[in-house]
């Protein structure tokens, strides 16, 4: 083996020179040391080089990492140009919608607070004590009994209209012949200005006085008449009404609003209403038919489970609309809301007070009505879970 | 015996018919039959009955309406009301258009009322669509930061209800100094969310090839928005346009609030009095016999005046309003 190797390298001129060992570590350290020097710089004066240097086109990527400060900045800018688009509702809702909710929310614990002067005399529930013990001082209406009213008049008349309009919607549906015109007719309502339909509603049921030797007692009246009932003050000074402690129950403008927001809400009811009739898949039907099932099994079995999420939906946007009633109440009670707001709502508690300069009161009592639908929205959530799992 | 006929389910009935063995089942059936016809004609008639009924009811004060408008004071107060005026009186309509003076004292024509409705309905309705378009399409086809948690907010912001705001808004306008003047009517309107999110859904589903398509050809954003994206969503449009003017026709709190009558609408206009007014020319439907009385019939031409053009909008436009109404629960 020995002999072989000699043979290989047959000039072994100057061959290294033999240092020492210790000596020997050093150089070759020294010589690590200075490739890694090497490597580095070159690195790191590539890095330097390139940081100055002006790279070539077709390196530039969209999105790359190294684009220039100018350009990240105009680029950034330009993808959030959305802003720009949504600035002026933005604005808009800032002023008219942000700000009075957190308005709303402080000054209503302002005692005396006055919104034009923005002179207030103190912190607290103030307003609220006030407000719900009737203790304004201003003659204005009182909050309890438009509580009362509001809830009464919607929780009446809420499930009233959407069981009629059910009913309706069910004739409706099982008839075949001129079905468009009847559902043109009845649909009639649904568009109307509730303040100039209220007026209409009041004069059928208006005692008007014997100007001329002339008078009428009202269309209603007149009906009631041919079954024996006197005429009654339906919605005049007289009206009767029932008195609980300091709390009026107008029993008779009661029904005049209750029938006018029937009348007024159908329209809406029976067109969600009968369009779910009408999306029922047939196949349903025929097999409850063959199994010998009755109209009213159909209806109750099949037909009521397929459109309880409608009659929900129905219920709970009746009863927010319920709830925020107003311009009706006015049209068939005049601005005053009938005689000294007995029948007043609790948005036009607010509005009374607006008017009347007292906007502690005022907000106070917007804040009461946001609480209230929040519970009642609250529980409708709750209720409507539970009930739709039909589908 | 009716009780067996009840019972009796489908495909028996069809069995009986046909199996001529069973002499007396089929006897029963034809008879079965007959009983089940009328049954079925006594049911019909019940329901076109009660939809009549219904139908009459429901029309019934747009007729009542529009007949106490033409009749003389005289004839409404009749003990025994008149379905159909013995005399058309059309000078009522003469005599609310000539009106200045209404109970609250302050004055406005008619002509004045109506100016302002149409101006600020076009105006509320034109600039509002602008900013809904703009912002429905920022939130459906751009990116940005925080776009998710900006219609998060706005969709919160309906939760809420309007009251809520009225009354902070009544305030800010005083201390803007923006009372009497259509911007107040116009401005605290302007962005409805519920149209936003409307909107902006019916652009999510533009797919995004027609974008691709339309950079392809050179189109801007802009020119995709007017171009393509409009035209396509142009029955959602439409709907919100004529809601939005309705929303106007109808409004009624805020005008009473934060302006004086000449600066009003035309429903505030509707709940003022209507009187026998003797004119500068001495004419007067009644003499003065009435006096300072608010009359009814007078009253009724004017609801007329309110509502038949909102009837006639929706017998024309039925489609689109429905479309609009029946989304939100809402009108207006």
């Amino acid at each position: 083996m020995e002999e072989n190797k000699d043979n290989i390298d047959p000039m072994p001129e100057t061959p290294p020179k033999k240092h020492n060992r210790f000596v020997q570590y050093f150089i070759n350290l020294g010589a690590r040391i200075k490739g890694w020097f090497v490597d580095k710089y070159t690195a790191i004066k590539d890095f330097f080089v390139g940081l100055f240097k002006k790279k070539p086109q077709e390196e530039l990527v969209p999105e790359g990492p190294q684009l220039s400060r100018g350009e990240k900045f105009r680029r950034g800018l330009k993808s959030q140009s959305g802003w720009l688009f949504v600035a002026p509702a933005l604005i808009l809702m800032a002023i008219f919608t942000f700000y009075p909710i957190i308005a709303a929310f402080i000054n209503s614990f302002k005692q005396g607070y006055s919104g034009m002067t923005g002179r207030f005399d103190g912190w607290g529930f103030d307003n609220f004590v006030r407000v719900l013990k009737g203790d304004t001082g201003t003659g204005g209406a009182d909050f309890v009994q438009c509580l009362v009213n509001t809830l009464v008049l919607t929780f009446i008349s809420v499930p009233l209209s959407t069981l009629l309009a059910l009913l309706i919607s069910v004739a409706l549906n099982s008839i075949k012949k001129v079905q468009k015109a009847y559902q043109t007719v009845l649909f009639l309502p649904y568009l109307t200005n509730a303040l100039a339909m209220g007026a209409v509603f009041a004069t059928f049921f208006k005692i008007i006085g014997t100007a001329n030797n002339t008078e009428t007692v009202g269309i209603v009246n007149i009906v009631l008449g041919w079954f024996g009932i006197s005429p009654v003050d339906w919605v005049g000074l007289t009206s009767p009404h029932w008195q609980i402690g300091s709390l009026s129950i107008p029993w008779a403008k009661y029904i005049v609003a209750i029938i006018y927001e029937v009348w007024s809400g159908l329209p809406f009811k029976i067109l969600i209403l009968f369009s779910a009739m009408q999306s029922i898949n047939k196949q349903y039907y025929d097999a409850a038919k063959v199994d010998g099932a009755s109209r009213w099994t159909i209806l109750w079995h099949i037909t009521a489970p397929m459109i309880m999420p409608q009659i929900s939906y129905l219920l709970v946007t009746g009863i927010m609309g319920g709830m925020k009633q107003y311009s009706a109440i006015v049209g068939l009670f005049g601005v005053t809301m009938g005689q000294d707001y007995d029948m007043g709502t609790m948005v036009g508690y607010l509005y009374n007070y607006i008017e009347l300069g007292q906007t502690g009161y005022a907000f106070a009592g917007s804040l009461m009505l946001f609480i209230i639908i929040m519970i009642i929205t609250w529980i409708n959530n709750k209720v409507t879970k539970k009930r739709t799992t039909y589908r | 015996m009716p009780n067996i006929f009840k019972k009796k389910n489908a495909s028996e009935a069809v069995v009986g018919k046909w199996d001529l063995s069973a002499g007396d089942e089929g006897f029963d059936s034809e008879k079965a039959q007959k009983q089940e016809k009328i049954k079925h004609i006594v049911k019909e008639v019940f329901v076109y009955v009660f939809l009549t009924l219904c139908a009459v009811l429901a029309f019934l004060p747009f007729y009542w309406m529009i007949i106490s408008s033409l009749k003389t004071e005289m004839e409404f107060r009749e003990s025994v009301p008149t379905f159909f005026p013995h005399t058309f009186q059309w000078k009522n309509y003469w005599m609310i258009f000539h009106q200045v003076t209404t109970t609250t004292g302050t004055s406005a024509s008619f002509g004045q009322i109506l100016v302002n409705t149409l101006v600020v309905g076009l105006l509320s309705t034109l600039l509002g669509l602008v900013v809904i378009i703009i912002t429905a399409y920022a939130l459906a086809r751009m990116e940005f930061k925080g776009k998710n948690l900006l219609f998060a907010i706005m969709l919160a912001t309906m939760m809420i209800p309007g009251e809520l705001f009225t009354v902070s808004n009544y305030i800010t306008v005083a201390k803007l100094h923006m009372n009497n003047s259509y911007t107040v009517l116009i401005l605290p309107f302007l962005v409805s969310v519920y149209y936003i999110y409307l909107l902006r859904n019916n652009f999510m589903q533009i797919p995004n090839s027609l974008y691709q398509a339309a950079k392809v050809d050179g189109l801007s954003d802009m020119g995709y928005l007017i171009k393509v994206m409009i035209p396509l969503t142009a029955p959602t449009l439409i709907s919100i346009t004529l809601l939005r003017f309705i929303g106007t026709w109808n409004s009624y709190i805020w005008p009473r609030l934060v302006n004086t009558q000449s600066w009003q609408m035309i429903t505030n206009w509707v709940t003022g009095g209507f009187v026998d007014r003797v004119q500068p020319d001495g004419f007067s439907l009644y003499g003065g016999d009435y006096g300072t009385t608010s009359l009814d019939t007078l009253k009724m031409a004017a609801v007329c005046m309110v509502s038949l053009p909102l009837l006639v909008l929706f017998i024309f436009c039925r489609k689109y309003i429905m479309r609009g109404v029946s989304k939100s629960g809402t009108k207006g």
